[in-house]
């Protein structure tokens, strides 16, 4: 047992860090003051966020609306095919433009003046622009559009002026996860949504570890899951990515319908693959279910996931029938193996508002220095990315200049 | 379909309600999933923007008996003591009733749930409604209604936490 220090919890995160690259101060999960720097410097900054993929609009005219921290965004098909991500606001008066999630337009009218945007964003017509101020110009009304690119369908933005390349940005070990989880060209076809709302700091959301599978998951105990060989190969700009074989379960009884965790395509060598893109964006495959997490920071404490699920366009009926039915049921926020991840996401943002640090155990082989050599069920995967948020906030170590 | 509903039928499918209510406000997956047809049954748990949406994907899909057992083992035998724990209160109203076959009813209502969870306040979990194919099994006074099938749209476009039992 150790004992508090009176007076050394204050809630908000410490500026210095400590020395030791496995501890993380907790009060950075609580302060809400912080949250307002992070949307500035990461949300707002020279980051690429994930906000969706091209096979949630499909047709021409499709658009679906999602929020980057509190900004509001609508992304839509043109009708030259291409997925463009627009500010979802009127360029006049800045009113909502597009209210619904997700749907198909012709084009989009803001009711407030009646300005009407084409598919492509251009300023279609505006009512009494003759009486308009000598400067107007109708093309340069068209609406706003992020800096945008994409990589195998999934839809990037950012809102920084030094934001590097997307294929710099990536690096270049995460396309060879990523790629193939995308189904290798990135083809898919969407079967749905799980939509969530945790309690939980962002960071708290995307802070679980390699370590705790087999541990938290009952049922990788009751199936008698062996995991395999694996790795955590060592990515840059605080990516995250896991390979891990998946040896087929043994039911021995326990699930009525074992089809719940078949193979049916999925490769069992590289059964499981997380990649998880900086700063929140947590994308898997596992078994047959391929799984994109678009996230939304809420606030300092709430923290919304998107759980998009897919098929490939390639893929039979009664393949896709086993992607929705193993989908369903095994992950997202009431999935057989990760309700429990969703439970953890909440009770580690009540409990890290408390004195102290969170501390990283499993595979630290050095208190100065990151590892580079990560097996699969470490926890020390989650380092890399934690100091790379911690030099994007200007956090300093101890004994640091 | 304009066929009448019996005094008998729909007496069996009102106690049908009511015991599908109480074992959840109860927390009792066995009596849950005793609602259902023994041999061939399934529920499905969806949202309203998957399903006007023609998106296949649901929360719970249990399109067969079998699956309806392993959500009974997913809640009280893989996650106990992993999730905060809560407690439900669900409230119905029947919006439509219509004779599907030889004792069998498709019924649809509306529900509201209540969550609290341990130590806090009481909030609505989601509204939404349900979608039944009911058979009768038995006959007269002694028929027994169970669930087919039931379909459970929920209204909530995010759900406001993780979910552990059904709706």
């Amino acid at each position: 047992m150790s004992k508090y220090q009176a007076g050394t919890y204050t809630g908000e995160a410490p500026k210095v860090w400590p020395a030791k690259v496995n501890q993380i101060p907790k009060e950075i999960f609580g302060d809400a003051a912080l949250f307002e720097e992070e949307l500035k410097k990461i949300f707002y900054g020279d980051t690429w966020h994930v906000v969706g993929h091209t096979a949630e609009v499909p047709n021409i005219g499709d658009f679906k609306t999602f929020d980057l921290g509190r900004v509001p965004l609508l992304i839509a098909r043109g009708k030259d095919n291409q997925v463009r991500v627009f500010f979802n606001s009127c360029t006049h008066r800045g009113n909502q433009l597009e209210t619904s999630v997700s749907g198909n337009r012709k084009e989009f009218e803001c009711p407030y003046h009646r300005w009407l945007f084409s598919l492509d964003g251009a300023l279609a017509a505006c009512p009494g622009s003759k009486e308009f101020a000598p400067d107007f110009k109708q093309e340069n009304f068209g609406l706003v559009e992020l800096k945008t690119d994409q990589y195998l369908g999934l839809i990037l933005v950012t809102m920084g002026k030094n934001t590097p390349p997307l294929k710099e940005w990536l690096g270049d070990i995460v396309p060879l996860t990523l790629s193939a989880l995308l189904g290798g060209d990135g083809r898919l076809k969407l079967l749905g949504y799980q939509k969530v709302r945790y309690v939980s700091n962002w960071k708290g959301y995307n802070d679980n570890d390699g370590y705790h599978g087999g541990l938290l998951h009952t049922a990788f105990r009751m199936l008698n899951f062996q995991g395999g060989s694996g790795s955590q190969p060592m990515s840059v700009n605080g990516h995250w990515v896991i390979e891990a074989e998946l040896k087929p379960a043994q039911n021995s009884g326990f699930l009525n319908d074992p089809s719940l965790i078949d193979f049916k395509v999925a490769d069992p060598k590289r059964g499981s693959l997380v990649v998880q893109l900086y700063p929140m964006t947590v994308m898997v495959k596992h078994m047959d279910v391929i799984n994109l997490r678009f996230a939304i920071a809420r606030s300092h404490d709430v923290t919304e996931v998107h759980y998009a699920y897919f098929a490939h366009e390639d893929d039979s009926e009664e393949l896709v029938q086993h992607r929705i039915r193993q989908s369903s049921n095994l992950l997202g926020p009431c999935g057989m193996v990760s309700m429990e991840d969703a439970a953890v996401f909440q009770r580690i943002h009540i409990g890290n508002h408390t004195p102290g640090v969170a501390e990283f155990q499993k595979g630290v082989v050095s208190l100065s220095e990151l590892s580079l050599d990560m097996k699969q069920s470490d926890e020390t995967g989650n380092l890399p990315r934690w100091e790379h948020y911690r030099k994007v906030m200007g956090f300093k170590r101890e004994g640091e200049q | 379909m304009s066929q009448a509903v019996t005094a008998a039928h729909a007496s069996a499918i009102e106690a049908l309600h009511t015991a599908y209510l109480a074992a959840l406000d109860k927390g009792d997956m066995a009596a849950w999933a005793a609602t259902f047809a023994s041999n061939e049954a399934s529920y499905f748990c969806i949202s309203a923007e998957n399903d006007r949406r023609g998106l296949p994907l649901a929360l719970m899909y249990d399109d067969c008996r079998g699956r309806i057992d392993d959500r009974v083992s997913f809640v009280t035998k893989v996650w106990a003591g992993t999730y905060q724990p809560y407690r439900t209160r669900h409230f119905i109203q029947q919006l439509s009733m219509n004779v599907a076959g030889a004792n069998q009813y498709r019924a649809t209502s509306g529900f509201m749930i209540m969550m609290t969870p341990e130590g806090g306040a009481t909030t609505i979990l989601t509204s939404g409604e349900y979608r039944d194919l009911i058979d009768i099994q038995g006959e007269g006074d002694q028929c027994r209604a169970v669930f087919r099938e039931r379909r459970t749209v929920y209204d909530a476009d995010v759900l406001p936490r993780y979910i552990v039992f059904p709706f």
